[in-house]
């Protein structure tokens, strides 16, 4: 479609130039602020909060034309740290309190432990181990610890922190195991590991609680559908929830992912107001993506058994871009990447071949031409997830680029096998 | 946002986007401004395995990579 000098002819310009001259960063801006607000407390899958949330993006969508639907399903086993975690370290002359998502967490293969559990400290695999809280250095595996634990306190486990000194938290993960489970910051570690090796009184004593719990929760997408327009239908998706707040720690879960929802909204906005029935679109807000990848491969199996081979574009972070966009792409996407590429010349918006590892993939794995878009993201999972650290400028530059790319794929036609 | 771009699309062939290797950061889009602490997402950290692997696995792991990942108590989807 481009002419020899790599510009786009003048019919494609045309439509274009108004198409993308309407997405507004104000609005995704303010989309991505109500999504991050603590009325929808972080928007943890089978949260009340993210009901909320759910009920606020089927409303937008209603707004927007769209025909909207939801599609529940369940979610097994969600992590929830219920409390925040009562933790205190006594090195033998003083006592020092840890602050929870920073010095301490609770890992997600933890036990359940609502009291506060208190032990000497010592090191896993050195020593009498009952009644205490080891130290698992680093190197040592889960599994290799619990070989060191029988009657163990618990385990205490060394974990980096992010640039903004969060523990970051995740809900997908290893199921939970006999014992509980700390997390401390590796420099707090590397102390508690040093006192536990002197042993004796200079060894100190820790106190600490761990609980967590597994809910069955249940879940629901949202779909928003316009009236067919020509061509191949595009499927744009992103998931709206988050890891959720923690007791006494709001995670707004701006980034992730308010704002790809944001993109999505916007690029669907402009779509069906400026070049209306050119584009056979329909929208999925995916939920339980942070639990796994659950709402799209509900929803990637719906597709399936209806025969249905939309063409999806995912966004995963879209507010904080350097350089390049991550695109990953599976399923017989050719063409689909192709009109992405072209989107990304006309947009100005650099792409790049990365990982994103997201609801993409499932539909990918369905067979469905599938391309996954990550333009960054500050404070990942974690407290330090706000409005202010999204871009708009990014969040602008990304619902370009996905409504160039979607009204391009329909021109282009479908894919070729 | 950067503000030097000059040129956007992909850089080279666009179909590379099809064999991303090397992923981590399991369900849940990598983390790009990681402190040091943190392992390289674009290292060879245990999860998610490549997707490849994931798209063999019917699932967005690596079966062999949820396993390390679930070994080393790092979090990973299902």
């Amino acid at each position: 479609m481009s002419t020899a000098a790599g510009r786009p002819p003048t019919t494609v310009a045309a439509v274009l130039g108004p198409l993308l001259g309407a997405v507004s960063g104000e609005r995704m801006a303010a989309t991505v602020a109500t999504l991050a607000a603590e009325p929808f407390a972080g928007r943890r899958v089978g949260s009340a909060g993210g009901a909320a949330a759910r009920a606020w993006l089927a409303r937008h969508l209603a707004d927007l034309g769209a025909a909207v639907t939801v599609e529940p399903f369940t979610v097994r086993f969600v992590p929830e740290v219920y409390a925040a975690p009562d933790v205190r370290w006594h090195d033998g002359t003083t006592e020092r309190r840890l602050a929870f998502g920073r010095d301490v967490a609770v890992h997600l293969a933890s036990a359940d432990e609502p009291l506060v559990r208190h032990g000497g400290l010592a090191v896993a695999g050195a020593g009498d181990p009952a009644g205490r809280w080891l130290l698992v250095p680093p190197g040592m595996t889960l599994f290799d610890a619990y070989g060191h634990a029988y009657g163990a306190t618990g385990l205490l486990i060394g974990r980096g922190v992010d640039a903004d000194g969060w523990q970051y938290t995740m809900l997908a993960g290893p199921n939970p195991g006999p014992l509980p489970i700390l997390t401390l910051d590796t420099g707090t570690h590397a102390t508690l590991l040093a006192a536990a090796g002197a042993g004796g009184r200079l060894a100190g004593w820790l106190a600490g609680n761990t609980p967590i719990r597994r809910l069955d929760v249940p879940a629901a997408n949202l779909h928003g559908a316009w009236p067919a327009g020509a061509g191949p239908e595009v499927l744009l998706t992103a998931h709206f929830d988050g890891v959720g707040d923690h007791p006494g720690l709001r995670q707004p879960a701006a980034a992730d992912n308010g704002s790809g929802v944001a993109v999505v909204l916007e690029a669907a906005r402009v779509l069906t107001t400026q070049v209306p029935g050119q584009v056979r679109l329909s929208v999925a807000l995916l939920d339980a993506e942070e639990a796994g990848a659950l709402g799209s491969a509900h929803h990637a199996a719906q597709l399936r058994r209806a025969g249905a081979a939309p063409l999806v574009i995912n966004v995963d972070g879209a507010g904080d871009l350097h350089r390049s966009a991550a695109v990953e792409a599976g399923g017989p996407a050719h063409g689909l990447l192709a009109a992405l590429d072209q989107a990304g010349r006309y947009t100005g918006l650099p792409l790049a071949a990365g990982p994103v590892a997201s609801d993409n993939r499932r539909y990918a794995t369905a067979g469905l031409p599938a391309v996954g878009i990550g333009a960054g993201m500050a404070g990942y999972h974690s407290p330090a997830d706000t409005p202010d650290r999204v871009e708009p400028a990014t969040l602008t530059a990304v619902a370009k680029l996905v409504a160039a790319a979607a009204w391009l794929a329909t021109r282009c036609g479908p894919p070729p096998p | 946002m950067t503000s030097t771009q000059t040129q956007g699309g992909f850089a080279g062939d666009p179909a590379a986007a099809l064999d991303v290797a090397g992923t981590s950061g399991c369900c849940g889009n990598p983390p790009q401004a990681a402190a040091p602490t943190l392992p390289d997402p674009r290292q060879a950290a245990p999860c998610c395995g490549t997707a490849a692997e994931a798209a063999q696995a019917g699932a967005c792991c690596g079966t062999s990579a949820k396993a390390e990942a679930v070994a080393s108590g790092t979090g990973c989807c299902g």
